[in-house]
């Protein structure tokens, strides 16, 4: 690190050659870096050391660093008796089903507005966009009884997994942001691939998909996460038990589970986005970084 | 939004197609099935599909519904604007939008100058920026369920609870947090914020590395200190995302469910009933059968309440962001 | 040609012969020897120990095999308020399952539980019903709609421990209001945990056990029946409990710091022995042993204290077994029979009532639980002693409730839109627990026009 790294920015070179900046700047960012570990990864932190702790030191002492040793049954218990396993799979599998659900309408839906552009697809766009500005609440109700009782088919959509898998299809934003990628992609490619006598799947297929790869990245991220955060819908059309995601299902267990247990749960359920998130850290904070700006 | 300007315009001419051949003035069924029209469908059938069953009709269904008496036993019958009235003239109407605005301003002054100050910091940072963003997103990665449950233990109104543990380490508290009136929605807003606000710290730290760096360099030649070209400079070239984000924060909290349907249930007496969770109430909460037309019709008022706040907010602020 | 005609005719009579057969045969149902009526029924509670989910299914074995032509498919159920409502509307009910008294008889209005009087009639002990539990499931034309399954009275809880830490006599709860919250004042001052305890969640368990207070001094929430009931809530009983409430808490701060306990986490925080004292149905030891693993010695029962008033009584509850209304003659046949092998037998039936017993102590379920007689008392008494060797709760620690419910007047709770009227008592109790100057007679007098709205709407 030398001088020349600075001056290009908010702090001057001059600036940054008087100590009393240098050492003003530093603490602050010492400060920042201690606040940032504090509130952002202490919370976590706190529920790893419960987690494999018993729970009366929990209770009596929940600041203290295993006064009686740690209780890694706490762990197994979670997995075993309180079925963390089960749930994490309802979640896993809830996850995958939306995000393929998603990726089809996407993919196929951004290809044809984009790519085959058809005359009517203004009409679209605008329906599409439409929905975008309309907030997620107005739907609720009418979709829920729309699960309940289907208008043409006569058997209820409750406690299966279609109820959860198809609506989170309906995402304007995931068809906006690819039809916006395939828009920028090049059309001489398309145009070789035609006079080669491609059809529309053999481009859809062959030439299409495979160059978006960083989009469906993308929405893949943002399907996954939305996926597992999801709370409310699934409490609603998932009443069995037993095919209830970790989200839905955490919350009823709490008054049967000693609190050891339960805080070796939640621990559990946060290891997948944690370990994802580190793993995929970059193409996380850049899509958030573009995304969350326009995300409606 | 940047978004909207591509939109429409199609990639390729929509009169040539993908066949690339002029089309004749005379279309046929035929000739739109060999001009692709037909592939072009098959494409679009699962959105059209979904969007149309999952969106575009519930949205029609909302509007209908909150004009009609539903119960699922029998036909719905056509009451006007009877559901308006009734929730207009329900006591917990106005507590719930109270409480709904009440949490929104919290989160405002709270949760919207904290990711840009931690922002503008974090963009000074020379060595392993990294380690400060992943740091600062980390809570938003926590799934909500498990963020609000994990401060609902911290938030133990006993005097071994965890917060109130660590504040009688410097002779403060023991303080009620969820189990007050007045301390219920700040408890609530303070986790949301630690909560969301990673997700805006990375869309700051994104937009300032769009800010003209010469700008600072001219400034530092007319002698100026550095919180005057913070003010002077770095915040008014960020003026489009900062009114994208408050609108959007604005947004998302009054629509809020989760904090107070999870921690407080709406209470202690109502004290955190926000509007989302009063139509959860209407439409859920009975266990003989729910009352749709007023759950559809709050949920059409709040959304009418939030177009009409945007196209003011854009109106207002239309001003300010090109000037 | 003519024989081609006789043939025809022949053929065609044989076709409708056949037909007729068919039509009839699926229209009888299953009286047919080599059909079987399938029927599902609710089962254990999700999360239930893989003990009793085994136990169940013994029972379920039990059943097919005495009635071969029935096949049972348990169906893992719990009561709670929005998932009903949504299986309710989906159509997604178990053949059988279980509802609170509260909901029974609206439910049986609304005309969604089967009418099962002339089957329930044909039981070899309808004359041995408890009139009063049996109305719980009876509409108000005077159909049988559900069957009881068990019925409780509130009791209160307490800790013995904590009792004798405070130098209180575990074997002397108080019998007065009064001697409450001397009690609780001791407990917090000398153990430092709450004294005494109260529901107070959002979701109807703050107003239902502040009804339970209201009777116990002598109140009613309603006067009337159906949507031409009138609402009382603000009635000069309520008041008094009201202030009973805030002077525990805000005088002698006896009631501890949380006060957003539901039902199953007011059970937990006993159980983890930091309560003295709290009001729930007579029958929640079995939840906590079950989710809770309560040390059985801290557990003590009392009748509730009652005011010395003629209308001072015990608010009663309980849960009834249904049938789906949309099931034909035949699978409601099999649903009563089911109703009656497994929720009626072993009540009133030596020997199921002994293996019943033997089976939930061999699997360590709590045998012995306290609850009130659906049957008249004798039978009750006598259930009592086929059951008596393989109890395995502390009824020597229940026994101040077990002698004082008999003296106790039983009072149903309020009849019209119950869960409304709950509702809209929970904001008052959450009140005067968080805010000190609350006005109660205000807050009262606003549920109380909350409540009238719902039982003129019915809901």
């Amino acid at each position: 690190m030398n001088d020349d790294d600075f001056g290009r920015g908010l702090i001057s070179q001059s600036e940054w050659r008087r100590p009393s900046v240098r050492w003003g700047v530093g603490t602050t960012q010492a400060l920042l870096l201690v606040a940032l570990v504090v509130f952002g990864l202490g919370p976590i932190l706190w529920l790893a050391k419960s987690s494999i702790t018993p729970t009366i030191d929990t209770i009596t002492n929940p600041m203290s660093f295993f006064p009686h040793g740690a209780a890694w049954s706490n762990l197994r218990e979670a997995w075993t008796t309180v079925h963390v396993g089960r749930y994490f799979w309802n979640t896993v599998v809830l996850a995958f089903g939306s995000w393929g659900v998603q990726i089809v309408v996407a993919t196929t839906g951004g290809f044809a507005l984009s790519v085959l552009s058809p005359t009517y697809a203004r009409v679209i766009n605008a329906l599409l966009l439409g929905t975008l500005f309309v907030p997620t609440v107005v739907l609720l109700v009418p979709l829920y009884i729309e699960i309940v009782r289907p208008p043409l088919i006569h058997h209820s959509f409750i406690d299966s997994y279609w109820a959860v898998w198809l609506p989170a299809g309906a995402s304007a934003f995931n068809v906006v942001i690819v039809k916006r990628f395939f828009d920028n992609l090049p059309r001489e490619i398309f145009e070789a691939a035609r006079i080669d006598g491609a059809g529309p799947f053999r481009l859809f297929w062959s030439i299409v998909l495979p160059m978006s790869k960083p989009i469906v990245g993308v929405v893949s991220i943002f399907a996954v996460l939305a996926s597992w955060k999801d709370f409310l819908w699934p409490l609603l059309v998932l009443t069995n038990p037993n095919e209830q995601p970790l989200s839905v299902r955490l919350p009823s267990i709490q008054s049967q589970t000693s609190l050891g247990v339960f805080l070796a749960a939640m621990f559990i359920a946060c290891l997948v986005p944690i370990a994802g998130f580190l793993v995929f850290q970059r193409s996380f904070l850049r899509g958030s970084g573009l995304g969350g700006a326009v995300k409606g | 939004m940047a978004v909207v300007d591509h939109l429409g315009e199609p990639a390729l001419s929509s009169r040539r197609g993908l066949s690339g051949i002029a089309r004749v003035p005379r279309r046929t069924p035929i000739t739109w099935v060999r001009g692709g029209g037909l592939t072009t469908l098959v494409f679009l059938l699962p959105l059209l599909f979904i969007f149309g069953a999952f969106s575009w009709y519930p949205i029609v269904r909302t509007v209908i519904m909150s004009l009609q008496h539903t119960n699922l036993v029998q036909p719905a019958t056509w009451v006007g604007f009877q559901n308006f009235e009734r929730v207009w003239h329900d006591p917990l109407f106005p507590i719930a939008v109270k409480n709904t605005a009440y949490f929104a301003a919290l989160a405002l002054v709270f949760g919207y100058p904290i990711p840009l100050i931690a922002a503008v910091l974090m963009s000074e940072v020379r060595k392993r920026r990294g380690i400060y963003s992943a740091l600062a997103y980390l809570p938003v990665v926590i799934p909500p369920v498990v963020a609000v449950l994990l401060w609902k233990t911290f938030y133990d109104a006993s005097s071994t609870g965890a917060f109130n543990t660590i504040l009688s380490w410097v002779h403060l508290g023991p303080y009620p947090w969820l189990q007050s009136q007045q301390w219920a929605m700040p408890s609530l807003v303070l986790e949301s914020t630690w909560a969301n606000a990673g997700g805006t710290v990375i869309i700051y730290l994104a937009a300032l590395t769009g800010v003209q760096t010469e700008l600072y360099e001219a400034a530092s030649v007319d002698g100026a200190g550095l919180l005057r070209k913070v003010w002077h400079i770095t915040l008014p070239q960020l003026r489009g995302i900062l009114l994208v984000t408050m609108i959007l924060q604005i947004i998302g909290t009054a629509q809020v469910f989760l904090e107070p349907y999870l921690f407080t249930s709406g209470g202690p007496a109502n004290a955190t009933l926000t509007v989302l969770l009063l139509i959860y109430n209407y439409a859920f909460g009975n266990s003989l059968g729910g009352d749709y037309g007023n759950a559809t019709a709050l949920s059409l008022m709040l959304a009418g309440f939030l177009t009409l706040f945007c196209l003011f907010y854009l109106r207002a602020t239309r001003s300010w962001s090109t000037r | 040609m003519k024989s081609t005609r006789v043939a025809m005719t022949v053929a065609v009579a044989g076709l409708l012969a056949v037909l007729a057969g068919w039509v009839s045969s699926t229209a009888a149902g299953s009286t047919h020897a080599n059909k079987t009526i399938t029927i599902s029924v609710a089962s254990l509670i999700p999360g239930s120990t893989d003990a009793a989910v085994q136990e169940f299914n013994a029972q379920v074995a039990q059943f097919e095999k005495t009635n071969p032509s029935i096949k049972v498919n348990s169906v893992e159920y719990k009561w709670t308020a929005p998932t009903f409502a949504a299986k309710l509307a989906a159509g997604t009910l178990p053949t059988v399952f279980e509802v609170p008294f509260t909901d029974a008889r609206s439910l049986g209005d609304n005309g969604q539980l089967a009418d099962i009087t002339s089957y329930v009639k044909a039981l070899p002990y309808y004359s041995k019903y408890n009139p009063a539990v049996l109305a719980e499931g009876t509409t108000a034309k005077g159909k049988i709609v559900a069957l009881p399954k068990g019925a409780y009275a509130q009791a209160l809880h307490y800790n013995r421990s904590l009792f004798k830490e405070a130098g209180l006599d575990p074997n002397k709860p108080p019998t007065t209001w009064a001697q409450v919250r001397a009690d609780a004042k001791a407990i917090a001052q000398k153990t430092g945990k709450a004294g005494y305890v109260q529901m107070a969640k959002d979701d109807n368990t703050a107003g239902w056990i502040l009804t339970t207070l209201v009777y116990s001094l002598g109140g009613r929430m309603e006067t009337g029946i159906g949507t031409k009931a009138h609402a009382t809530l603000d009635n000069p009983k309520t008041i008094q409990a009201l202030n009973l409430l805030k002077a525990m808490r805000w005088t002698d701060n006896s009631m501890g710091s949380t006060f957003d306990y539901g039902w199953s986490d007011i059970n937990q925080a006993f159980a983890a022995g930091t309560v003295g004292m709290y009001i729930s149905g007579s029958d929640v030891y079995s939840n906590l042993v079950s989710a809770s693993n309560i040390n059985p010695s801290i557990y003590g029962l009392a009748a509730i204290p009652l005011a010395n008033s003629k209308t001072a009584g015990v608010l009663g509850g309980g849960t009834l077994a249904g049938v789906r209304p949309d099931a034909n003659a035949a699978q409601k046949a099999a649903a009563v029979k089911w109703l009656d092998f497994f929720y009626e037998r072993p009540l009133i039936d030596k020997q199921r009532a002994i293996a019943n017993a033997k089976t939930l102590a061999e699997s360590k379920q709590p045998v012995g639980v306290p609850a009130l007689p659906i049957f008249n008392k004798a039978q009750y008494d006598l259930a009592n002693t086929w059951i008596k060797p393989y109890v395995n709760v502390p009824l020597n620690q229940m026994k101040p409730f077990n002698t004082g419910i008999f003296k106790q007047q039983l009072i149903p709770e309020p009849e019209a839109s119950t869960q409304s009227v709950y509702h809209a008592l929970d904001a008052v109790v959450e009140a005067v627990l968080t805010d000190k100057n609350t006005n109660v007679v205000q807050m009262l007098q606003q549920a109380n026009s909350t409540a009238q709205t719902a039982i003129q709407q019915g809901s």
